[in-house]
């Protein structure tokens, strides 16, 4: 049986991030939370992530620093952001990096659930 | 001094006393003594019951009026003498004259020096009703013997009235402790000094400044107290004045603060309740499967209880700190209070990339104080240094520390806030709590100069120092609570 598709989760708030895993996990996905972009860039579990959902603003690296690494280091890894301070400029920034989603906390399921189903290709 | 005043109050209440008859008894006595000496042969010193005329008028007469009654008396006694005796050579009637007009001599002089005496102690009480203080006495019983013109004045009651009443009931004294508290003072130390109400005769109040001092009798026991009463209304009103204005500003400025917040606290609120909204996402959606699961939209529905209580909460910090109530000052854990004022900075903090060093360290005394001020106070130290990093290149480091110190008279609980920004010039740092003085370009100058303001009225100070190496450092002491309650 294959593997179903690891989500990373970064979010500096705890709380948020259980509740995206558990949303994650409810359409059959696995789900991965770390606590900073750091942790997840150091973490051996970052290959395994077939996208990434994470928060713009947090203590130490950004969500669009991420990005930027991530890029920088030849990986096409989909990213999803969320942010409870929809900013327009940080929004086009996302998307410059080939965000696939911008979304404001509290997001819509409805809406992450496209996201990942067109980062994911079809698989939710 | 003490004991001169005492006399004089128990003078002022005797001389009110003295008979009106006294002159027209000491004449008809007088008449009577000379008649009996002159007429009658009796062997005895009749003229020895002159001392008693002097004495009746004593107290009614002047010092030359005491002198004319004295020699009226001992010439009356050597004309009865003349008259009776034509011997001269009867030694026993002489020897009698000789006695009765030592007696009268010796009872006129002691009548002056006790004139002398009551005249400058009627002076000195007299002096008593010149001071605008309001001076009473009262004995053991707290009956009051004495009662200036002062506190005729004060009170409405003249000494007539007040003279033989209790000081407490007169005065519906409320005491700061209580009444006992005060006599205990005043029995151990002989004095008490504190601040009273009491009510006047027309039923108004007054707040007294008051001063008691003890005095005691020949054997040592506490027989009567003088009481010296201040009154300090108009002062204590202009005081609560002064108060109500400095907590009205206090207020304003914590809303300024506040509204300075506005985003971090925005993103303080919508954390929780944008994890809320997810995990109702996610338990519907665990619920929709062709086999619902049940534990885990149990757990998701868990989650969406906690946090819609932590929003709430952050809710119920906020609306405290918005409040325009008087300080209300209890024991608190200063760890718990300055975490909780973090947490409304943490967005903030968070945006200008600035780390937080939190060093708290367990087992800390608890202060006394408003929770409220000194958030307020913290609230201000953080933004001040998290703006004085903004352009600050990294590392940005926030340090918030705790610690105690073991001062002499005290221990005192010590909060350090530490920046890594620029720094201030060396010739600012005096006047950086001075009202109005701004070093930020759109400072009002305020936030310092009222946490200075907030932390004198917890009995604290508050410096600010150069940091280590770079940056700001100020420090907060609040003495701590005695007993540490664990």
């Amino acid at each position: 049986m294959r593997q179903p598709a690891m989500v990373a989760i970064i979010d500096d708030d705890e709380q948020v991030r259980t509740a995206t895993a558990s949303l994650v996990r409810s359409l059959g996905l696995a789900a991965s939370t770390f606590a900073s972009a750091e942790d997840f860039l150091n973490s051996p579990r970052r290959p395994d992530a077939a996208c990434v959902i994470t928060d713009v603003q947090m203590p130490g690296m950004s969500g669009i620093e991420l990005q930027e690494a991530l890029r920088a280091d030849g990986h096409r890894t989909p990213l999803i952001f969320i942010t409870a301070f929809p900013e327009e400029r940080v929004r086009r920034q996302a998307a410059a990096g080939g965000a696939i989603g911008f979304l404001a906390k509290p997001f819509d399921g409805t809406e992450m659930i496209a996201c990942l189903d067109h980062a994911l290709g079809g698989i939710a | 001094m003490r004991r001169h005043l005492l006399s004089a109050a128990r003078l002022s209440v005797s001389s009110t006393s003295s008979s009106p008859l006294a002159p027209t008894l000491a004449l008809v006595l007088g008449a009577g003594i000379f008649l009996v000496d002159t007429l009658t042969p009796l062997d005895m010193a009749v003229a020895v019951l002159y001392v008693a005329v002097v004495m009746l008028l004593a107290d009614r007469l002047s010092r030359p009026g005491i002198l004319l009654v004295g020699a009226a008396c001992i010439a009356l006694t050597l004309i009865s003498f003349l008259v009776t005796h034509h011997v001269p050579d009867d030694p026993e009637a002489a020897l009698r004259a000789l006695v009765s007009l030592s007696a009268i001599a010796v009872a006129t002089v002691l009548s002056l020096r006790n004139r002398q005496s009551n005249e400058s102690l009627r002076s000195q009480a007299a002096l008593l009703d010149l001071t605008h203080d309001a001076v009473l006495v009262r004995n053991a019983e707290d009956i009051i013997l004495y009662w200036n013109r002062g506190a005729e004045e004060l009170y409405g009651w003249s000494a007539a009235e007040a003279v033989g009443r209790k000081t407490s009931e007169l005065l519906q004294t409320t005491f700061p402790v209580s009444r006992e508290a005060a006599q205990a003072q005043l029995l151990d130390e002989a004095r008490w000094e504190g601040e009273l109400r009491h009510t006047r005769k027309d039923g108004s109040h007054l707040v007294v400044s008051s001063r008691w001092s003890l005095r005691h009798d020949e054997r040592g026991l506490p027989a009567a107290a003088m009481e010296t009463n201040n009154d300090i209304t108009a002062r204590k009103r202009s005081e609560d004045a002064l108060h109500r204005a400095h907590s009205e500003l206090a207020h304003v400025t914590r809303v300024a603060t506040l509204g300075q917040l506005t985003a971090s606290i925005a993103h303080e609120v919508n954390q929780p309740l944008a994890a809320v909204v997810t995990n109702g996402e996610a338990c519907l959606r665990w619920l929709r499967r062709p086999e619902p699961d049940v534990p885990e939209a149990v757990a998701t529905v868990e989650r969406m209880i906690a946090n819609g209580r932590r929003a709430s909460e952050v809710i119920a910090r906020l609306r405290a700190l918005a409040r325009g109530d008087d300080p209300e000052h209890m024991p608190l854990h200063l760890d718990e209070t300055v975490e909780e004022a973090l947490m409304l900075m943490d967005w903030e903090r968070t945006r200008n990339g600035v780390v937080l060093a939190l060093d708290m360290p367990a087992g800390l005394p608890q202060v006394i104080g408003d929770k409220v001020q000194l958030q307020q106070v913290i609230i201000n130290l953080v933004m001040n240094a998290v703006q004085a990093m903004e352009h600050s290149p990294a590392p940005r480091i926030l340090t918030v520390r705790a610690g105690v110190e073991h001062g002499l008279a005290q221990a005192m609980v010590q909060l350090e806030v530490s920046d890594t920004g620029d720094g201030i010039a060396p010739e600012q740092l005096a006047k950086l709590f001075e009202p109005f003085h701004s070093t930020k370009p759109n400072g009002m100058g305020l936030g310092l100069s009222i946490s200075r303001s907030i932390i004198e009225a917890h009995a604290g100070r508050i410096q600010a120092e150069p940091g280590v190496e770079r940056g700001m450092t100020f420090l907060l002491a609040l003495p701590a609570v005695k007993e540490t309650t664990s």
